[in-house]
């Protein structure tokens, strides 16, 4: 009984020191909020990465993580159609077009970048192919950590996400949209 | 890019490789007996002709056309590529096992072929502007990678399907016994370091193995009386095997 009531409370002073995580605003010179996502993002036309910028990031930040998700997709949903982590906290975004071949090098400035794994079980980004009847919308979060957390590559979002519990300090987001007609 | 880890290559080869291909896969590739000997030289002239200038010959397909066998020499070399592991599947001519056997043991698969590839380039050409056969290696992997995950659109049924299909039989072709076709100068045995077919191992063989250091013998199954191609023809009339498409 001791015991319970101490994790109890423990558990609540722990909670009471977390604060909410300070809004991070995304943007991105190709992506448009609510808009309809480029073809070259999609596997319509070139499916390369978007580029994104961030801002208002916590000046405590060690490294950032970001993951493209789509709640209208998945079983159960979200499917996620990217994951990469171990962001250098110097950097204000992620270049457009991030490699798919894990024997290139990352762009310099995010160096150290890892791209964990997708939906498709493969560590690159792959853009939206909704099946055709309504529009998807695509969740590009980004995370800001106050820790480097030396995490490994091969994580997928859920492995991610355990790994950032009680580190995320700072997060936004940029939402687009994407559907396919039927042929 | 790869498209199999080096650990599944070698499960993979540990199925296909010494006998492990469809029955009556025919003749080893020789070319077309029916055909005159000079027909090598007669193709370039047909080319040269055609063309107006000097080419060199091109070795006489069976199956595929000639635009298609391009686009399955372009799609087996991003499967198994060359590369610092060594050869890949274009040393083993994986592609042309498939265009042997697409007239035997695979013929029915020849009609998912010419839909499936007709629909690939098609994608290619909609998707990254030019025809597959011309992208770089890195959007080669890109288009693959497409239509393995089933996101590449234009292809009868899900393109995951086709991917799976002719990667099955770029395995065949490059692991396959090279009385098939394949496995060219024993290419593909090598790259995952199988010895060769043996009808007997000595304990003194047995210990070189187990010290990964067994030299290959270069044989096929059929190098051995056992495994002639009557025994094989045999065998496949008892126990006929169909290839799904």
């Amino acid at each position: 009984m001791k015991s319970a009531v101490c994790a109890a409370l423990l558990a609540g002073v722990t909670l009471a020191a977390q604060t909410a995580p300070q809004k991070i605003a995304v943007d991105s010179p190709t992506l448009r909020a609510d808009q309809t996502m480029p073809r070259d993002h999609t596997p319509d036309g070139r499916n390369i990465s978007p580029p994104l910028t961030w801002s208002n990031v916590p000046a405590s930040t060690k490294e950032l993580a970001v993951v493209c998700e789509d709640p209208d997709a998945g079983n159960p949903p979200p499917f996620v159609h990217w994951v990469i982590y171990g962001i250098p906290a110097t950097a204000k975004g992620l270049p457009e077009a991030i490699p798919i071949d894990p024997a290139a090098a990352m762009p310099a400035e995010i160096a150290g970048a890892i791209q964990g794994v997708s939906g498709f079980r493969r560590p690159i980004y792959r853009g939206p192919a909704p099946p055709p009847g309504k529009p998807h919308h695509y969740h590009f979060v980004v995370y800001a950590l106050d820790a480097n957390l030396n995490l490994k590559p091969g994580l997928t979002r859920a492995d991610l996400l355990a790994a950032i519990q009680g580190h995320v300090i700072g997060q936004g987001e940029i939402v687009a949209i994407y559907e396919r007609k039927a042929p | 890019m790869t498209f199999i880890s080096r650990r599944d290559l070698l499960k993979r080869a540990a199925v296909v490789g010494a006998a492990a291909v469809p029955a009556n896969a025919g003749r080893p590739f020789q070319g077309r007996h029916d055909e005159p000997d000079d027909e090598p030289e007669r193709l370039a002239l047909r080319e040269t002709a055609l063309h107006g200038e000097a080419m060199a010959p091109r070795e006489p397909l069976e199956n595929l056309t000639a635009a298609e066998a391009d686009l399955v020499e372009a799609i087996v070399a991003r499967l198994i590529p060359t590369d610092a592991n060594g050869p890949g599947a274009t040393e083993a001519r994986a592609a042309h096992y498939i265009d042997r056997a697409l007239g035997g043991a695979l013929a029915s698969s020849r009609q998912t072929y010419t839909s499936g590839l007709a629909a690939l380039d098609k994608y290619s050409r909609s998707s990254r502007g030019k025809p597959f056969t011309e992208l770089s290696a890195t959007d080669q992997d890109s288009i693959l990678i497409d239509v393995e995950t089933g996101a590449a659109t234009g292809f009868t049924g899900s393109s995951a399907a086709f991917f799976n299909l002719v990667l099955n039989h770029t395995h065949q072709g490059t692991f396959g016994d090279p009385y098939y076709g394949g496995n060219a100068n024993f290419t593909g045995w090598d790259l995952v370091g199988y010895p060769g077919i043996r009808t007997m191992v000595t304990a003194a063989d047995q210990q070189r193995l187990e010290k990964k250091d067994l030299r290959s013998n270069h044989k096929s199954a059929y190098d051995y009386e056992a495994f002639t191609k009557a025994t094989a023809q045999n065998r496949s009339r008892r126990s006929p095997h169909k290839e799904g498409a």
